[in-house]
């Protein structure tokens, strides 16, 4: 992708203390559960207790932390909405699923199949917002949040001012359960701090609400620009690297999506050898792995870029930088399927 | 100047036929697809008519161009199936041949196959092939499937935005064309029957009985449908220095939010006069120049009323020729869009307007009432395709006659 975009707003929803507060003096929440959960916020003043009643968790943590990020950004008329999510409201969907067979077809409840439509957050937003602008929601695994990204800067090259554009996943335990039987998580109980020394295959389960407000022109409030973003779908043996390369040469901080699978620790391995010395900063042990990790790897890099400064109990090996943080490489993929690079530049 | 956008390519698979021809057979001999299912798991298989492929998901693997596998779903083959057609239509024998994206829509992923194997994922105790299915619900499941039978490696993506899905799955391909980060990109979607949709919708009660009625006073609902369409899309540049047979031109789009509901439409048609109106402003064509809209139609109570009231409002008292072609295919969801802008192409192409099945009685919050007979010979240059979905989401697109 051409073009530039400037990060106006922030808001998100993760295991950790990162939806009020001071991040940089924030806790490191950890579990050796093998899933970190969402820290869930006060939705009341968000959102009217009678909508609150009927709705399901990933409904509340993406409006919420989409509400959260407008109030951040200070920019209160309305724009498109855009938004990412592998997976949904697995809840409802599971839900619906059983009520069929339990009520044998019959007196269905329609709330949870309603809920359970990808686009639902996007619609409550749009309602809540009256936001009748362009509108979209991508499913693509890895790639979700990504072509929301994408979907977002092509609305600013377009000429649109800017963009409400989010990501938001679950984790049940049912479903923490099926990715299981296909080898998702480590057999062991880990220690999310100790995520990057046990490499076996495997990792550990997350979920989250992340939303940005992008525009077209900074001001005195950006975080970051995103200035380069680039997509690989499966590469072929090589690619990688060398797109890395040509990608990532002026990073002075690397972020990674480094998450202790053996099965794809490779990836990350040739992003090292990419760009010995530069410092790396993973943030899968801060809320796990899901489709949309990527959304809250880039709300760090911002984070780190804007304040030119860790948080200090997230990385305790690392806590100080040595120099000033001009340039970000974020890298992730999500099974080894869908590769994302994105590069930030401090404004 | 941003590239103009052509469709140089088109593949189906629906109710009505295993590809483009056999749809238009039927569009033309007033064959609806309607009827009751033979291979979904439910008690209203014998109640509630829907418009099913009429093949077993084994044998929609010769369709599909691939030897019998576990892992891919009905959704995943009908996709296949519509996509081998498209690009053999657009003379891409190999997709690797100029950097070509695919954008794909789904509502429910592989829910059609999932849903009967569930309760074995689920149970500790199961084991067995059933576990080569576990990870195909999601809507990326069938996106990338088709992707790597057939060799898509550059940009791929899935929208999910309910009935409006593939309309957007089409207008961000073109987006991408027109920003120059592609010259091809084949876009549409993919959506096989589900217990788990005809009952969604049934709890709604807006499925109908009987077959469905668009902008009939006595309509009581929707029937459900199946099906998957591709286009090629391609920029104008490449399509000449390809020499590329171009179809139709794609020439407006709009995507917008009603946010008035998060299921029913505004009475009085605010999100679907805007799709409109902004679509067409876009293809630069005027309010006289549309020739045909095929509408949303998806013969619920609030659509038509809330569709209708907004074709009144955009034209006036000259309202275009139009019809809803969901009595043939049913409301196929996910790949409606892409299914229906094939329709306008054809129309274009044929000259021809195809009949709304089941119409006898206009309704009575309307001055307008659909085409009911098959119209031939007439010149169709300009077409507006609705696609009208849940969360509020509309897109409209304008698909034009090519003319150099």
């Amino acid at each position: 992708m051409k073009g530039k975009c400037y990060i106006q707003g922030m808001a998100a929803i993760s295991p950790q203390q990162t939806f009020e507060g001071d991040l940089f003096s924030a806790p490191l929440v950890h579990t050796d559960s093998n899933l970190l959960a969402c820290m869930e916020p006060d939705y009341k003043p968000f959102i009217p207790a009678n909508s609150l009643r009927r709705m399901t968790r990933v409904l509340k943590i993406g409006l919420t932390a989409a509400l959260r990020c407008i109030q951040d950004s200070g920019i209160s008329i309305p724009g498109p909405i855009v938004t990412g999510t592998g997976k949904g409201s697995l809840q409802d969907t599971e839900k619906f699923i059983k009520e069929i067979v339990t009520y044998k077809e019959t007196a269905l409840n329609p709330t949870p199949f309603i809920q359970s439509t990808y686009n639902s957050v996007n619609g409550l937003i749009a309602l809540q917002q009256k936001c009748t602008a362009y509108n979209n929601t991508f499913v693509h695994r890895g790639f979700s949040f990504e072509n929301a990204l994408l979907d977002s800067m092509m609305l600013i090259q377009e000429g649109t001012s800017h963009t409400l554009t989010g990501a938001f996943e679950e984790i049940t335990a049912e479903h923490f359960y099926i990715k299981s039987r296909i080898g998702f998580w480590k057999e062991n109980k880990t220690d999310s701090r100790e995520l990057y020394q046990h490499l076996s295959p495997g990792t550990i389960a997350g979920e989250g609400a992340t939303f940005f407000t992008l525009t077209g022109q900074p001001s005195t409030q950006t975080y970051a620009a995103i200035s380069g973003f680039k997509m690989l779908y499966k590469p072929a043996p090589g690619k990688l690297s060398t797109t890395l390369k040509d990608f990532g040469e002026s990073a002075d901080l690397i972020i990674t999506g480094r998450n202790g699978d053996s099965n794809h620790e490779h990836f990350y391995q040739e992003l090292d050898s990419c760009f010995p010395g530069i410092p790396q900063f993973p943030f899968k042990h801060l809320c796990g792995e899901y489709d949309t990790a990527g959304a809250f790897g880039l709300w760090l890099a911002a984070q780190i870029i804007k304040a030119q400064q860790v948080p200090r109990q997230w990385f305790p090996q690392q806590a100080v930088l040595s120099a000033p943080v001009n340039s970000i490489l974020f890298y992730n993929h999500f099974y080894g399927e869908q590769h994302v690079m994105l590069r930030l530049e401090r404004v | 100047m941003a590239e103009r956008v052509f469709i140089t390519g088109i593949g189906m698979i629906t109710a009505i036929g295993d590809n483009v021809a056999g749809n238009l057979h039927r569009l033309r001999s007033r064959q609806s697809g309607l009827g009751y299912s033979s291979y979904i798991d439910t008690i209203h298989r014998q109640v509630l008519p829907v418009a099913e492929v009429k093949h077993p998901s084994e044998s929609l693997f010769a369709l599909a161009g691939i030897a019998p596998t576990e892992g891919f779903t009905r959704t995943t083959l009908l996709g296949l199936a519509a996509m081998r057609e498209a690009l053999q239509h657009a003379g891409i024998a190999d997709v690797q041949s100029a950097p070509t994206g695919f954008i794909n829509a789904s509502t429910v992923g592989g829910m059609c196959d999932t849903e009967k194997l569930y309760f074995d994922i689920i149970d500790p105790e199961k084991t067995g092939a059933f576990l080569q299915y576990i990870d195909t619900l999601d809507c990326a499941d069938c996106t990338q499937r088709i992707a790597d039978t057939i060799g898509f490696s550059e940009h791929i993506a899935t929208i999910s935005t309910a009935c409006s899905s593939s309309a957007n799955a089409l207008m961000f391909g073109a987006r991408m064309i027109k920003q120059g980060m592609l010259p091809r990109v084949v876009c549409g979607g993919t959506e096989a029957l589900t217990r788990f949709t005809l009952n969604g919708f049934n709890s709604l009660k807006n499925v109908d009985k009987q077959f469905c009625r668009p902008f009939d006073q006595q309509r009581t609902g929707l029937n459900l449908g199946e099906g998957a369409a591709y286009l090629v899309l391609e920029g104008e540049s490449f399509a000449r220095a390809n020499n590329s047979r171009i179809l139709a031109e794609l020439t407006g789009y709009c995507n917008t939010n009603e946010a008035f509901h998060p299921t029913s439409p505004s009475p009085d048609g605010d999100g679907a006069y805007e799709a409109m109106k902004t679509a067409l402003a876009m293809s630069g064509r005027s309010l006289e120049e549309v020739s045909y809209i095929n509408v949303h139609g998806t013969a619920t109570l609030n659509n038509d009323v809330s569709e209708g009231k907004a074709l009144e409002r955009l034209f006036g008292d000259q309202v275009p020729l139009f019809s809803s072609t969901k009595p043939f295919t049913g409301h196929t969801l996910a790949a409606a869009g892409a299914i229906e802008a094939i329709y306008a192409i054809l129309a274009i192409q044929q000259g021809l307007i195809f009949p709304n099945l089941n119409f006898s009685e206009r309704m009575e919050e309307l001055n307008i009432s659909p085409v009911t007979e098959l119209m031939e010979g007439y010149p169709v240059n300009n077409v507006i395709s609705n696609s009208f979905g849940f969360g509020g989401n509309n897109a409209s697109l304008v698909i034009s006659k090519y003319e150099g």
